[in-house]
């Protein structure tokens, strides 16, 4: 009951956070992708090219591009516009412009492995088979369906909207460049090449590394977590060819196998082409 | 500031209405669909077959089989579980167990054409042919367009056994056949003599009576025009009839593949040119 009077007092200051219930305006833009998906690095991309002199870093990356369910309604509602919205979300037809951050599940599963044991969500020494099982069954707890599941409601849904950019974490590493002169576009900021390079050096993994020595232990996301371990990690593309166990390339490409192909990961076994749930397989064969 | 206030003492008596915060338990079971498919008629139906003493009527099937933003948090935590949930909503991973009404997208524009007009959200003579392309854009409702509202679910959960997908189309031809399979999915215990019961209780003509004696009981028609009904054809097909051929070429053209896919034959292009819709549909992705 005083839980309940509790909630019912923020709702009525406008201090929870709206999650799903976020009130979305026309002219927001929304950051969209599977956790473990580059959906960081990409928001320093962005807050450095549109908030340069905001000198965006750990310590106000919350307020520049905001998380629905990391920041009060208050706030969200009286951010200047158009609004940079980060979101882990599945399919909401509301949202007006995403862009959506898609990377190799063969490394977000690995990416979210380490992370975990970083959170403390499991011991250092859990089995990462077992942990990949978890992954492609959605036993992972948190709220934002399988990666199949996500990238499917969006692909599946807007994968031809001129509504939705599409961008490749992998295409991110390798060209960087052109990749933000192509979100710039989508968001119509005007960008010159120097102001784009600008942003990249900003947001390199390299320069995160150095703030989230000074600041990791301020940030919503790192700062109850085992700081013998970094969150911006490897940051590269590729991690699973030599860190993870065949079976469990096997277990996800099974799952996702035409999903994968349609968005341009290579199989590591042939014989998963056709593999996946839902009417994937049988709408592209017609 | 009143709003906000009396919103916060609300949501403190559990008076609000949870919509997508409502809290999933894990033997709920979701009746899910795009507006105007069939859900309410299915809604009866599995009302009937569940609650046989209580027979389902426009004034208690908000608080039988009720919808997450029209019915209060209190009334969700008193159901007796398994709860059966009605929903619109586009794919939720939450849902621990869903049956999805699909119907021939032909049909459902032509029904929530009428039902725009019983609201008096457009009038009378709007034109059919801009309501069709607010349809496809998905501006008529706030759950996405119907495309998008069956992709999410089917790209993601179709052969889950968690998932039953049933076609309007099908419910209308067999009731209790589909029913049974409801039943099925559902591990409920009712014979062939309930569920004729149930098809029974659930009849168009015997919605259309309860409707005209409790027009003021339900959301559903609050304001709206007494002179339309809500249970309208209750039929499959009327489109061939009063939806215009461009209309019906540009739907085609654009959930093609997705209607071929769940049965629905097109009218404008022969089934072996199909193929060539995958290039031209709101699904095929960019590479």
């Amino acid at each position: 009951m005083i839980k309940r009077i509790i909630a019912g007092g923020k709702h009525l200051l406008g201090l929870h956070h709206p999650g799903r219930n976020l009130r979305v305006f026309p002219d927001d833009v929304f950051l969209v992708s599977y956790p473990k998906s580059g959906n960081t690095w990409t928001r320093f991309l962005i807050a450095n090219l549109v908030y340069a002199e905001k000198h965006p870093d750990f310590s106000n990356i919350n307020d520049l591009i905001p998380d629905p369910e990391g920041l009060a309604k208050r706030r969200l509602d009286n951010l200047p516009r158009p609004r940079y919205i980060k979101s882990h979300q599945y399919f909401d037809p509301r949202f007006p412009k995403v862009i959506y951050i898609v990377r190799d599940p063969r490394d977000v599963v690995l990416s979210e492995y380490h992370f975990d044991i970083k959170r403390r969500a499991i011991a250092e020494d859990f089995p990462l088979e077992q942990f990949i099982s978890r992954f492609v069954r959605g036993e992972l707890n948190h709220p934002y369906g399988t990666w199949g599941e996500n990238a499917a409601t969006w692909f599946y849904t807007r994968g031809s909207d001129p509504r939705l950019l599409l961008v490749t974490y992998e295409s991110l590493q390798s060209e960087g460049a052109r990749q933000l002169a192509r979100i710039a576009e989508f968001i119509g900021v005007s960008a010159s090449p120097e102001r784009i390079s600008f942003a990249i050096e900003q947001s390199s993994a390299n320069r995160m590394r150095e703030l989230e020595k000074k600041q990791g232990h301020l940030w919503s996301s790192t700062k109850e977590t085992r700081q013998d371990k970094p969150f911006v990690r490897s940051a590269k593309a590729g991690g699973w060819k030599t860190e993870l166990p065949e079976a469990g390339i096997a277990e996800i490409e099974s799952a996702w196998g035409v999903l994968m192909r349609e968005l341009g990961y290579e199989l590591a076994i042939a014989s998963m082409a056709h593999a996946g749930t839902g009417a994937g397989e049988a709408l592209r064969r017609r | 500031m009143m709003n906000h206030v009396i919103a916060g003492v609300k949501r403190s008596l559990g008076l609000h209405k949870p919509g997508k915060s409502l809290l999933i338990l894990p033997d709920d079971i979701f009746l899910v669909s795009f507006p105007k498919s069939g859900n309410t008629w299915t809604r009866f139906l599995l009302a009937n077959l569940r609650f046989p003493d209580q027979q389902a009527t426009w004034e208690n099937i908000d608080r039988l089989i009720p919808d997450p933003t029209g019915t209060t948090k209190k009334d969700f935590d008193r159901m007796p579980r398994p709860r059966i949930i009605k929903s619109h909503e586009c794919f939720d991973p939450r849902y621990p167990r869903v049956v999805y009404i699909v119907r021939d997208p032909r049909d459902v524009v032509v029904s929530q054409y009428h039902y725009h007009r019983k609201i008096r959200k457009i009038v009378d003579d709007s034109p059919i042919e801009t309501f069709v392309g607010r349809f496809m854009a998905g501006e008529t409702c706030p759950h996405g367009s119907w495309g998008q509202n069956i992709a999410t679910w089917l790209y993601t959960s179709e052969g889950d056994p968690r998932f039953l997908l049933l076609r309007y189309e099908d419910l209308v031809a067999d009731t209790a056949r589909e029913l049974a399979k409801v039943v099925d999915f559902l591990h409920l215990s009712a014979g062939p003599a309930q569920i004729a019961q149930a098809v029974e209780r659930s009849s168009a003509d015997r919605m259309r009576k309860l409707e005209q004696a409790q027009a003021d009981k339900n959301g559903l028609f609050k304001g709206s025009r007494n002179d339309l009904s809500f249970v309208r054809a209750a039929g499959s097909g009327g489109w061939r009839k009063e939806l215009p051929a461009p209309m019906v070429s540009k739907m085609e053209s654009a959930w093609g593949p997705l209607m071929q896919h769940l049965g629905y034959e097109l009218a404008t292009r022969a089934p072996s040119e199909a193929r060539d819709l995958e290039s031209i549909g709101t699904l095929s992705p960019r590479r």
